[in-house]
């Protein structure tokens, strides 16, 4: 089963990585799922694909009740996001899945009913957890067309979906990225296939850059930590993308 | 568990077939009907000796055409069957995963899966076997209806075949028709057998 991982802890207000599924089937891409909890109120950011979910289940109720689980959020549309959305609803079917509007009639196939999403416009959105305001920000087209990152102001957490991603080889699965040019190494091709706008990438670097982050969680692969988010964004930015072959 | 997901494929896989059998019906109805309508000319230029073949051709027109009706409302129930054996498939594969989830959990998260999947269980599995069975007992009824009616087309169209002696001149072109008339009808009824099989499996 994958490891709930505690990445930031401040009173009743907590980020738990669910990280690194050593029995995962090798056919799965990996997957990181992000648990925001502020005291008895919990958001799930990314909840995976319907083949994980035994994994995540697991991992998360370790440390936190899942039932309480009453919000989803999901960058975008893709199953490794949010095809368990129907195993959720099991548990609570009055979960709500908070995603760009574009999807919102897309989205249902995998489950849940007119009153399980709350739509985001493409300018983004606050979502309420416990007391703590979280900000969804565009980063559309990178790569969905209709995508959301989390920012939560408190933690000075970025989730960035598929931005930052690496696949990482067996072995080198560590928690944080540790050496930066070895780690980036892992997610370049990954960023010029995947990330389709070349002005979609320069406006999310511009906003990004004005907040104060100090850890960027991707949904694939290590979190950046420290002065490694700011390399990130930097090489990001400077990064040829759209192209088949780098 | 795997023995019920194989049930309700088997379940679908038989409501494939029934389907396969009901459009094969359809169509040799269709095939009653204008032959019926060219027997109801044909009568007419017979005149007077066949009066009795034209009275049993209109009725065996309508006959097809009531055939028709009851074959729509086989297979809008059919249809009905698509979308309760799909949920029912839908509902397998989540208690399979869910399954899953209690073998990978520990301590509370555990607990909380065997809370769920014990509920969950008894009314899945319970539900299951009563939506089959209401399924299964309407669709027996209206085997059992259509066969009665094909019974009543196969009493006309041999009465046709005797009619027909008594066509003059134009005896062999109706003795004819009626054969093929017969012949259709045991098709059809060839083809409500294999759908009171289907029913049975």
């Amino acid at each position: 089963m994958k490891t709930a991982r505690v990445i930031y802890e401040e009173g009743g207000h907590r980020w738990l990585a669910l990280v690194r599924d050593p029995n995962r089937p090798d056919y799965l891409i990996d997957t990181n799922e992000y648990l925001v909890i502020d005291n008895d109120d919990a958001i799930l950011l990314d909840p995976g694909g319907n083949e994980i979910f035994p994994a995540v289940f697991s991992a998360l109720s370790t440390e936190f009740d899942p039932r309480k689980i009453n919000k989803l959020f999901a960058s975008h549309q893709d199953p490794d996001i949010i095809s368990s959305l129907s195993l959720w609803l099991e548990f609570n079917p009055q979960i709500k899945c908070h995603i760009s509007w574009l999807w919102s009639s897309f989205v249902p196939h995998f489950g849940g009913g007119r009153d399980t999403f709350i739509s985001l416009p493409d300018s983004g959105g606050d979502i309420m957890v416990g007391g703590q305001r979280l900000r969804a920000i565009p980063a559309h087209y990178l790569h969905s067309s209709g995508n959301f990152h989390l920012y939560d102001p408190k933690a000075k957490i970025l989730f960035s979906g598929d931005v930052g991603a690496a696949l990482l080889p067996p072995g080198e699965d560590g928690l944080f990225v540790e050496d930066f040019d070895r780690h980036i190494r892992h997610a370049e091709a990954f960023h010029r296939r995947w990330m389709g706008s070349e002005k979609a990438k320069r406006d999310w670097c511009s906003r990004v850059s004005q907040l104060d982050i100090e850890m960027l969680c991707p949904q694939h692969g290590a979190i950046y930590k420290g002065a490694n988010v700011k390399r990130f964004i930097d090489w990001f930015a400077q990064l040829e993308i759209g192209i088949v072959k780098g | 568990m795997a023995a019920v997901i194989q049930d309700t494929g088997r379940e679908l896989r038989r409501i494939v077939r029934i389907n396969e059998e009901i459009k094969s019906v359809v169509a040799r109805a269709f095939k009653i009907n204008l032959m019926a309508m060219n027997a109801i000319f044909l009568a007419k230029r017979a005149g007077q000796s066949a009066l009795g073949f034209g009275v049993l051709s209109n009725e065996l027109r309508r006959f097809a055409m009531d055939l028709q009706k009851q074959m729509t409302q086989l297979r809008e129930t059919t249809y009905g069957s698509v979308a309760t054996v799909t949920a029912l498939v839908k509902q397998m594969r989540l208690s399979r995963v869910l399954e899953r989830a209690r073998k990978e959990s520990s301590g509370k998260g555990r607990a909380i899966i065997d809370d769920f999947l014990r509920s969950r269980h008894s009314l899945t599995h319970a539900r299951q076997r009563e939506q089959i069975a209401a399924l299964n007992r309407r669709l027996s009824q209206m085997i059992a209806d259509t066969t009665q009616l094909v019974e009543l087309g196969s009493v006309l169209a041999r009465s046709a075949k005797i009619e027909a002696a008594y066509g003059g001149p134009f005896s062999v072109a109706l003795m004819q028709v009626s054969s093929d008339f017969e012949h259709t009808i045991g098709e059809i009824q060839h083809s409500l057998e294999n759908l009171s099989k289907q029913r049975d499996n």
